[in-house]
């Protein structure tokens, strides 16, 4: 008994301890960091300092992490207050019980389904011995191409089998080296680096599955922040704001500010960002879509009355 | 005394299990974050019903054994091969001292874009990670043996086959069973870190998928349902498999207590 006393109270003390270490305080903004084209709007912020020209005494935290799913998972833990995501992972993490909502917008892209196969035109010819590299089940990637799958053969779940789950970048490599990938659903840059490969060619769009236009990554913040720092949470939606609309009006200079972060040269970065197709733009489109594409194959079970519970929907109406 | 030992087990894994439940009943975290013992075992009941949660332990072990057999036959051959010359010796320590400390996970890009994302890529990191801690245990399993053994061997006229398969490999037996202890325990990680990263070819999945997938539809109770199995099948090789091989053999022969 004695011995059990012990290890309640260590358990005890680890708790305070651990509860102690991640509550954002007034005057502060945790902010999820990702590299990547789609994320340009968030590096823009960063390099400008578009934040401090609202508040100079504002404590901004940057943090690097991994992927979506990581994000989700620092977000949870109160470590992060802002972090940014495609739509479909936001609505799982929502649906279980996530206190977080849309905030708006960063872009809209071309994201395809590409392969090398030459004999392969359309998601028709995709047979159980091809393996098609995405991030994971449930990202925006899969979940267009169930999509497609359930407007072109009426079974959503139809590739589920055959998917590979690989980050873009070992998803790039895998299929450049034509071994066991033969087709890669993916975002820019990889796609438009795949497709300048001969032979690459792409046999689905994102739209074509989704049947028009949609946001790629939007904003998400945690409600505790919202709700707690009102004033950061508009200097944040405010200097967000800037930084599109600074992608939009100066892409040049975009570029070269996004090269030195990238190293990528400042040309191909002008090209990627003014790609066609490629809209840097507060607008939400989508969520609608997919809500109900994801209520009727399973994959959420949310429930909302009105788009105002999911989403702060703070887009600046510009007409893109 | 062996009842004694799992009782002692016993409790404590219950006492644990209660500390846990307590601390998931305060509130003092979401449900999220700590799930209650009884949303686990839920979980994992409603897995295991389903038959994915099987299918995917099978898929597991069958991995594992693949490497492990694979791992041990290598294993012996280099350890072997060290005995019968000091250049092939020098060469295997050379290969040890540059691979064991190098982490499996490590090695994972180049696996995937040498060998796809497939079974293969899975075993060949399990091989990589057996492997080193089993020859570095053979070899010196077989350099402890004293001269004396394999003269008195001679002696009674056994040839080297003979020598070997009567003397040195009874005689290195702890040796080698330590090594494939440690090289099983990290088989097992290795399993799981590569299932993890790799992901599956959709329908074929192990343990380590099976946590993924649960991770990316933020199923948490899930997770720990996964990671519940993995201590399960761990403590059973121990205490099972393991402790069975010891009692037959190196306790038997009186060679460990």
């Amino acid at each position: 008994m004695k011995k059990f006393i012990v290890i309640i109270n260590l358990l005890l003390i680890l708790i305070l301890i651990l509860s102690g270490c991640n509550n954002t305080q007034t005057g502060q903004i945790s902010i999820a960091e990702q590299y990547g084209l789609a994320y340009a709007p968030i590096q823009i912020m960063k390099e400008k300092g578009f934040l401090k020209a609202y508040d100079p005494d504002l404590d901004v935290k940057w943090k690097q992490l991994g992927n979506t799913v990581a994000i989700r998972e620092a977000m949870l833990a109160g470590n992060v207050d802002i972090g940014f995501m495609a739509i479909p992972p936001f609505l799982i993490g929502r649906d279980k019980g996530m206190k977080w909502k849309i905030i708006n917008g960063l872009n809209i892209s071309p994201l395809g389904l590409v392969t090398y196969k030459e004999n392969v035109d359309s998601i028709d010819d995709i047979t159980v011995e091809d393996r098609i590299a995405l991030p994971q089940p449930g990202s925006i990637q899969h979940i267009l191409l169930a999509m497609a799958c359930e407007k072109r053969f009426s079974n959503a779940s139809k590739f589920d089998d055959i998917l590979v789950t690989m980050a873009h970048p070992d998803g790039m490599n895998a299929l450049l080296s034509r071994k066991e990938i033969t087709a890669h659903f993916t975002s820019p840059p990889y796609i438009f680096e795949e497709l300048a490969v001969g032979n690459i060619h792409q046999i689905l769009s994102g739209k074509e599955a989704m049947g028009g236009e949609f946001t790629f990554i939007i904003g998400v913040g945690t409600e505790k922040f919202h709700d707690n720092n009102p004033e950061n949470y508009q200097i944040f939606v405010k200097s967000l704001h800037d930084a599109i609309e600074f992608i939009k009006q100066n892409p040049e200079e975009a570029a070269k500010i996004l090269a030195n972060k990238y190293e990528i040269s400042e040309e191909k970065i002008l090209k990627y960002i003014t790609w066609p197709g490629m809209k840097y733009t507060s607008s939400i489109k989508g969520v609608e879509q997919f809500i109900d594409f994801m209520q009727k194959t399973g994959y959420i079970n949310l429930k909302y009355n009105d788009i105002s519970e999911i989403s702060w929907g703070e887009e600046t109406h510009d007409g893109q | 005394m062996m009842d004694n030992k799992y009782l002692q087990k016993m409790i404590w894994f219950f006492l644990l299990a209660a500390a846990w439940e307590l601390i998931a009943l305060s509130g003092w975290f979401s449900p999220l974050i700590f799930p209650s013992v009884e949303t686990i075992l839920r979980t994992l009941y409603s897995s295991i019903i389903s038959g994915e949660l099987l299918q995917q332990v099978i898929f597991s072990l069958s991995l594992i054994s693949q490497g492990l057999i694979i791992s041990l036959l290598l294993a012996f051959i280099m350890s072997l091969l060290s005995l019968t010359s000091n250049t092939i010796a020098g060469l295997i320590d050379t290969l040890v001292a540059m691979a064991h400390p190098l982490p499996g996970i490590a090695l994972m890009p180049l696996v995937l874009i040498w060998f796809g994302a497939g079974r293969s890529a899975i075993i060949i990191i399990i091989v990589h990670s057996v492997i080193w801690p089993l020859v570095l245990n053979l070899i010196t399993g077989f350099r402890s043996i004293p001269q004396i053994y394999r003269l008195v061997g001679k002696n009674y006229g056994l040839n080297t086959v003979e020598i070997m398969w009567n003397i040195m490999a009874p005689a290195s037996l702890p040796y080698f069973l330590a090594g494939f202890k440690i090289g099983w325990a990290r088989a097992w990680r290795a399993l799981i870190s590569a299932e993890m990263l790799f992901g599956a070819a959709g329908s074929f999945g192990g343990l380590g998928w099976y946590i993924f997938k649960k991770r990316v539809f933020f199923d948490i109770p899930g997770v720990f349902a996964g990671i519940v199995v993995i201590i399960i099948i761990g403590v059973l090789v121990e205490d099972l498999i393991f402790d069975k091989i010891e009692k037959m053999t190196v306790k038997k022969w009186g060679m460990q207590t």
